[in-house]
């Protein structure tokens, strides 16, 4: 029996009172405990940690002696990567053949030998060679390589998907808890045992059975704030394996330069390229691998400034996420032209791009001496559901603490107001929406629509994305309601009304995401063949400024203009 | 009162002008080029700061040669004093932050340091919203992003805006940061002119600068003269001028990389549209029949 049961403790508690066992028996007895008990991965996580710590400090295992069946995976990977003698790497592979012949330790001892062996040689001849910039470019006087801004790593060492979590009037906003829900999955499959889980289909995450050396990574979630000290619960409940806080009454309202800066210094924290050397008990990487932000306007700016500051890159404004190897032949990346190169647990970035025309998939990767990491990425709110909150989940809880520091605070907040709402296109019976058929006189197209509008009883006035990103120029008069929050689609507000009239409207999936859910749909454009068909109940093929005046006739007078002109003749 | 205005030139995404291949692909070489329509926020908000406190405007881009034209564009736009064009070969497939430390290091090489930057949010093509903040960081300014409002009081040497903030509700911030500092105008943003001193100025800067622009096209239009520096509002720097490290600007200075582009898939068909013809009264009055259910009252 332990002298310290773990499933009497909470997480929070067992960091600091398991920092005093040093017998690594008595720890295995402790793991074992848990194991049998309430079988919490992150106290297992702890357990091993610290074996591995204070097996370190005294007994060197000899890899000749050992029994590989006692082994897990992750401890094989982690033994094979000191040895350097090749003829008892052979003898452990063939041991492990003839033992549990596991497909994923075979590779790790395979892996080895081949660094060992042939490895080295290769990757001097072929790669390239580091020339530092004084003697490429003799004639620049290098502003950027002094680090001036870029606080560049070299071979790092990455881990985790971290989430920042962004909270108002202290609340988590739904777009969060989105994030941490698909975080959740992408590193679930990210961690599965890759013998037991094939490559997926396209576009999923590749199962890598957890980092390089087999150890699971997590899903960290970032919270900074004013109390946020109470939300960590409920991140842990939506998916995150630890949450890091920090909160100061000063940060009550989302400031630039202080978040920017409390991100970073977590994010740097603990690892090699952190000037304080702080030793953390749950981080000793470099820097997070991977990292999301949600796209909104303060999560935006956050994400570019804090990729900035950490020497790396990001995609904005993402709708579909995945992890899996990518091929590069792009020389700025592989350092040699001509070759290809593949680059494992690349993080892949789908995002609507160029005004919604086309999907582009965006990479962040390293390029020699220059690593690339976080790979970083911002979410469109509602590109993913809220997964429904465990309360039961665990998660370690850790407060970062730091100095803030009083010239980061050069933006004063004065004052803030909620708006009321803004404009819900939503609930009503009728929502006249318009598209760029409207080019040919802008102005009017959109009287037309608000006239249609005004006939009925209770509609709204909607727009495709297409006239928002537009260059039209309005007239005074309408340019009131060419706003961003009149957009129905993907990237707007969802709309379901009985009846949804779209005019000019080409129909984009992104528009179809938008309205689809609509009793009765009624399409106005002059091309037979636009997309918009597929997804009308009728369609008058025809010109809107033609069309639409004639509907507004008919709903005010209640019968068609021209049926009555025809009954009279 | 000197102020820079960032700017780029994008294509022209309005319906008749952008240009796909069979595939579906956006042809750029065959879609104009324009300025990208979310500067005309940042240019507001630069001429509004000109015409109530006077000083010198700077528009700056970076592109390629064919950006001049985006400049004279923006010029007549902002009533512009001075252009500026970053352009390199070395700067070409920059992405965000590639981008922000060469228009950084432009800001920087100034004879006179900016007491305001304005950027503009996203552009039409890349849509990022990242390079201002970026561009910002290297500068380390105070960042006043999202403004929808802006006031300056040059005695204290402040500047006073209103910022959109997003999120479960949507919220008007009010913030407040010493000069010199760096804004990203919102879409939404609002000039006033409110005294008619600052009208008239309006209009006489009008009048001088579409002067400048017409000169500026006429040396555009010279193809006589090749020297991009001959006519003496127009500036243009290559990484070298700038002493940019080549490896750390353009794509060998980007994090990312575009690894594919696909047409948005069409939407997969649910629905039967019964086809209408306009002058067909039997099919229009179906139609009308599904409306007039929600006709409003008298």
């Amino acid at each position: 029996m332990p002298e310290i049961d773990p499933t009497e403790h909470e997480i929070a508690e067992l960091g600091p009172k398991i920092k005093d066992v040093d017998d690594a028996d008595e720890l295995r007895e402790m793991l074992a405990f848990e194991e049998d008990g309430e079988d919490r991965v992150p106290v297992k996580t702890l357990i091993e940690d610290r074996i591995e710590k204070v097996q370190g400090d005294d007994e060197e295992t000899d890899p000749a002696e050992i029994d590989l069946a006692e082994l897990t995976v992750a401890d094989v990977a982690n033994m094979v990567r000191d040895i350097e003698d090749v003829d008892v790497l052979e003898d452990l592979l063939e041991r492990e053949k003839s033992g549990k012949d596991r497909k994923t330790a075979r590779e790790r001892i395979e892996g080895q030998i081949e660094a060992v062996t042939g490895g080295d040689e290769d990757e001097e001849a072929e790669g390239p060679e580091y020339v530092p910039p004084e003697e490429k470019h003799p004639d620049l006087d290098h502003p950027t390589n002094d680090k001036q801004w870029v606080e560049g790593a070299r071979d790092g060492t990455y881990r985790d998907m971290w989430v920042y979590c962004e909270t108002q009037h202290g609340e988590l906003i739904d777009v969060s808890r989105e994030m941490l829900g698909k975080a959740r999955e992408m590193m679930d499959a990210y961690n599965a045992d890759p013998d037991e889980h094939g490559a997926g289909d396209d576009e999923t995450t590749t199962p890598y059975g957890g980092d390089e050396g087999g150890e699971s990574e997590d899903v960290v979630a970032v919270l900074i704030g004013d109390e946020v000290s109470d939300l960590t619960e409920e991140v842990v409940a939506y998916g995150a394996d630890r949450v890091v806080y920090f909160e100061d009454e000063r940060l009550e309202r989302f400031r630039h330069s202080p978040y920017t800066e409390i991100m970073v210094d977590m994010a740097r924290a603990g690892g090699e390229l952190d000037g304080s050397e702080r030793d953390l008990d749950w981080k000793a990487y470099d820097e997070p691998r991977y990292t999301l932000f949600p796209a909104t306007n303060n999560g935006r700016d956050l994400s570019a400034l804090v990729q900035g500051e950490l020497d790396s890159g990001l995609a904005s404004d993402c709708s579909g996420l995945y992890v899996t190897d990518a091929m590069i032949s792009n020389p700025a990346k592989t350092g040699v032209p001509g070759d290809s190169k593949e680059f494992d647990r690349i993080l892949h970035m789908k995002r609507p791009d160029f005004s919604g025309f086309e999907y582009s998939t965006i990479l962040c990767i390293d390029k020699p001496f220059r690593d690339f990491h976080p790979q970083g990425a911002s979410v469109i709110p509602g590109s993913f559901e809220i997964p429904d909150p465990d309360d039961e989940r665990e998660g370690e809880v850790i407060e970062h603490e730091m100095d803030l520091d009083e010239s980061w605070f050069h933006v004063d907040v004065t004052d803030y107001d909620t708006l009321e709402g803004g404009i819900d296109l939503s609930g009503h019976d009728v929502v006249v929406a318009m598209g760029r058929g409207i080019g040919r006189s802008p102005t009017e197209g959109i009287e037309l629509g608000l006239d249609l509008v005004d006939a009925f009883d209770d509609a709204a006035f909607g727009l495709s994305r297409g006239v928002i990103t537009s260059s039209y120029n309005f007239e005074g008069h309408v340019e009131q309601y060419v706003a961003e929050e009149r957009q129905i689609g993907e990237s707007g507000q969802v709309v379901e009304p009985d009846v949804y009239v779209a005019a000019g409207i080409s129909g984009a999936i992104q528009h179809k995401v938008g309205m689809d859910e609509s009793d009765t749909v009624i399409a106005i454009n002059t091309d037979p063949d636009a997309d918009v068909r597929e997804f009308s109940d009728y369609f008058i093929e025809g010109d809107l400024f033609e069309v639409l005046p004639r509907l507004t006739d008919a709903v005010e007078s209640g019968e068609l203009a021209g049926a009555l002109a025809e009954a009279d003749d | 009162m000197h102020t820079v205005v960032l700017t780029k030139g994008v294509p022209d995404f309005r319906e008749g002008q952008v240009s796909f291949d069979e595939e579906g692909h956006l042809e750029r070489g065959k879609t104009p080029t324009v300025m990208n329509p979310n500067d005309k926020h940042a240019l507001r908000a630069a001429l509004q700061t000109k015409v109530r406190h006077g000083g010198t405007v700077s528009l700056m881009s970076m592109g390629p040669p064919g950006y001049m034209e985006v400049l004279q564009e923006g010029m007549r736009d902002v009533y512009a004093d001075d252009l500026y064009l970053l352009s390199d070969r070395e700067m070409g497939a920059a992405d965000t932050w590639a981008t922000a430390m060469t228009a950084a290091t432009g800001i920087q090489k100034l004879d006179e340091a900016p007491d305001l930057v304005f950027a503009g949010f996203k552009t039409a093509d890349g849509e990022t919203g990242h390079t201002g903040p970026q561009t910002d960081w290297c500068l380390d300014m105070p960042l006043i992003t999202h403004v929808i409002s802006l006031d300056v009081d040059e005695d204290e040497g402040r500047v006073r805006a209103k910022r959109l903030v997003e999120g479960d509700v949507e919220e008007i911030e009010t913030v407040e940061a010493d000069l010199p500092a760096f804004v990203v105008a919102d879409p939404e943003f609002d000039s006033t002119y409110r005294r008619a001193e600052h009208r008239l100025k309006h209009k006489d800067l009008r009048e001088a600068t579409q002067e400048r622009a017409d000169e500026f096209g006429e040396y555009l239009d010279d193809d006589t003269d090749t020297d991009p520096d001959d006519w003496d509002r127009f500036t243009m720097w290559n990484h070298a001028d700038l002493n940019l490290d080549p490896d750390y600007i353009g794509l060998d200075g980007s994090p990312t990389i575009v690894a594919g582009v696909d047409p948005i898939p069409k939407a997969p068909s649910e629905r039967e549209a019964t086809m209408v013809d306009p002058d067909d009264s039997e099919g229009m009055e179906q139609v009308v029949g599904e409306l007039t259910p929600y006709a409003g009252g008298d």
